[in-house]
């Protein structure tokens, strides 16, 4: 395993890193209870698959969202994403350029749902490449065909299982073949051995699109074999339990 | 737009349930308020069109008779709010006898005196102008058994140094007026028929008819009274006003316009009042509704944000859907409407003029009705789309 991801690291071009980051934090507060995100330095080149491990709570999920430009960083120094200072783009208020990018560059799988409800299957899949008026080709039958998902395509969302939903919410982050995928715990809510499969075919597909994957999990060993770069992160928590800090690096 | 529109549409579609309950609460506030609408409208104008089809209203008669000269009446008919005025001769001298080929008896008839453009003849192109045609009452044609374009012989007397005299004249009748112009036996003529009329009878010659008497004087020539009509309905109290200034008494239907004004100021201020009642509930009902779908939909819109979409899409959403409610609670209150209003219509049939109805509403009310149930209502569903773009998308989307 260490061979395998010390190889990655090798075979890393310099000139095609995708996030940069130096000194953001995030801030959250709820009923005095404290949580702050701290990310001295984070890296991510290229068709990196990264794996973001931790515990519930320990904030993975408010990475993720800064990193798809979905929620903004307290304070930051230095984001910049694709050159785009992304700091910048906040502080200006610059919402809608933030939306563009977020649409053309990002696809984003959620813990659950996700879908819309009044739309079909293809309409919900079809929906990321439809708001950027990609023409039709074959990137979505191929990705139905390898998500096994050709039965459902006219049924709403409410009339499928929930592993089902996961790979149709997998097929939309990945039908406008963006240059990052962002999944929250796509797997989290299916049972282990559907987990598993559909995890798979989630890393095959996006090493076939040569798509940059971040993956949120709490559970190293269901994906530790798919050969992923895993952040590392500390949590450190104030005596009065009242103040948790993490601080992300990679 | 045009993507976050499909989105919208499909999603109100989706839940035609529930977008069916706000366009029938739509309905039920807009519909009644067109009903109530075209009831006071069509009560009002049917008013105002009895008013200003008769001529008679605009009419300004003086009670007494004065003298009026020619300088003075000149004066008056430059007045813009007259809309025509013909001087009278004295009473004594405004009749004579006709006859006909066509009918045995002759009849005494009254003269009234015309020019172009006499209201109460309106639809008559022609009118008489000197001394060789007449227009007849409709009476005084059937009388006379006769019709346009026949020649009948008129006669007047005068006693003149003792002696009785009479003098014969023929006439064309260049039209016969409509029953409610003058209900009498009468000949509208031009003035300077009764003029010559008036001067014959008085003993004194009419050079133009070889009418021989003693010289007519040089002195003023006064006339006793005349046929004013304003030139709208709405003059007729302005001109009233500005003849008793010049101390004529006149009798006019001005207390009738009134209270047919009054009327329509009553009945539009009471369906304002239900109106805004209306407007406010329907305002806040929508209101109500649309916030209320904003923060059940907060998962959904913001699946839409971390798609991509902007904070401008996520706002028009809600705008979209509230459009959609007007157009088809609209729709449906103009069927309420239509159905109504015939069932109105129909039963106030018996009871009214053919051709008069109660419950009217004009092409343009329809518009009028839509353009300010949609304008309400983006003004509304601006509010929640505003509710909607703070919803954070991070919470939004990992709602329970
Ligand atoms: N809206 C909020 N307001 C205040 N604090 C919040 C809010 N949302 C989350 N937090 C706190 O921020 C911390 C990180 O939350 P986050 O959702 O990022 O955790 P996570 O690692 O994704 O957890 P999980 O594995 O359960 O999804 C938690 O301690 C949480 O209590
Ligand atoms: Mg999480």
């Amino acid at each position: 395993m260490q061979e395998f991801k010390s190889q990655k690291h090798n075979n890393r071009l310099p000139t095609s890193i995708v996030y940069d980051i130096r000194g953001v934090q995030k801030n959250r507060e709820a009923e005095g209870v404290a949580f702050q995100l701290t990310i001295p330095t984070l890296q991510i080149s290229k068709g990196e698959k990264i794996a973001l491990i931790g515990q519930s709570g320990c904030g993975k999920s408010t990475l993720l969202d800064m990193l798809a430009f979905i929620s903004q960083p307290t304070n930051n120094n230095s984001f910049f994403f694709q050159q785009k200072n992304i700091a910048d783009l906040w502080k200006d208020r610059r919402y809608s350029l933030l939306s563009k990018i977020r649409r053309e560059s990002i696809g984003y799988v959620m813990q659950t749902g996700g879908l819309l409800p009044y739309l079909t299957v293809k309409e919900n899949i079809n929906l990321s490449r439809d708001i950027l008026d990609l023409p039709e080709d074959d990137t979505i039958a191929d990705l139905v065909e390898k998500l096994d998902l050709s039965y459902h395509l006219n049924k709403r969302p409410t009339d499928l299982s929930t592993g089902e939903r996961q790979r149709v919410a997998i097929a939309r982050a990945l039908a406008h073949r963006p240059d990052i995928v962002i999944a929250d715990e796509p797997t989290a809510s299916l049972d282990p051995y559907a987990s598993k499969t559909v995890m798979a075919m989630f890393i095959n597909l996006v090493e076939e699109m040569g798509i940059t994957v971040i993956i949120a999990s709490h559970a190293w060993n269901d994906i530790k074999h798919l050969g992923l770069r895993r952040l590392s992160h500390h949590s450190l928590r104030s005596p009065d339990e009242l103040k948790t800090e993490t601080i992300v690096t990679g | 737009m045009r993507k976050i529109s499909r989105l919208a549409i499909k999603d109100y579609l989706n839940e035609w349930q529930i977008s069916s309950c706000y366009i029938l609460a739509l309905a039920a506030v807009l519909g009644p308020m067109m009903v109530l609408f075209a009831l006071k409208f069509g009560i009002v104008t049917s008013m105002f069109d009895q008013l200003l089809d008769n001529p008679v209203n605009r009419e300004l008669r003086p009670i007494y008779s004065g003298h009026f000269d020619k300088s003075w009446l000149e004066q008056l008919q430059k007045r813009p709010d007259v809309g025509f005025l013909v001087p009278k001769t004295r009473n004594l001298a405004a009749s004579m006898l006709l006859k006909s080929k066509n009918a045995p008896s002759i009849i005494n008839v009254e003269l009234i005196p015309t020019a172009e453009n006499d209201p109460l003849l309106s639809g008559i192109k022609k009118y008489p102008e000197g001394f060789d045609s007449i227009i007849l009452s409709k009476s005084a044609a059937k009388k006379l058994a006769v019709g346009t374009g026949d020649t009948i012989q008129a006669s007047v007397q005068r006693h003149y140094l003792g002696i009785k005299e009479q003098k014969q004249l023929s006439l064309k009748v260049l039209a016969v007026a409509n029953s409610q112009a003058f209900t009498r036996e009468g000949a509208f003529a031009s003035v300077k028929l009764l003029e010559a009329f008036e001067s014959y009878k008085d003993g004194q010659a009419v050079a133009e008819l070889n009418w021989t008497g003693s010289q007519p004087t040089n002195a003023k020539k006064f006339h006793p009274s005349f046929r004013l009509f304003s030139q709208t309905i709405n003059d007729v109290e302005g001109l009233q006003k500005w003849l008793e200034t010049q101390g004529v008494e006149v009798i006019t239907q001005v207390e009738e316009i009134k209270s047919v004004q009054q009327m329509d100021n009553t009945l539009s201020t009471i369906y304002w009042a239900i109106a805004m009642i209306g407007i406010i509930g329907f305002s806040t009902s929508l209101g109500a509704n649309l916030w209320a779908n904003v923060e059940r939909k907060r998962k959904e819109l913001s699946i839409i944000r971390v798609i991509g979409f902007s904070t401008f899409d996520i706002t028009i959403f809600p705008i979209i859907q509230s459009l959609l409610t007007v157009f088809f609670g609209w729709l449906l209150s103009v069927v309420i409407y239509l159905g109504i209003s015939f069932w109105i219509n129909s039963l106030m049939s018996n009871q009214l003029e053919a051709g008069i109805q109660v419950c009217v509403l004009l092409p343009q009310h329809y518009f009028i009705s839509l353009f300010v149930a949609a304008v309400l209502a983006v003004l509304v569903a601006t509010v929640a789309g505003v509710r909607a773009a703070y919803i954070d998308p991070a919470e939004g989307m990992r709602e329970i």
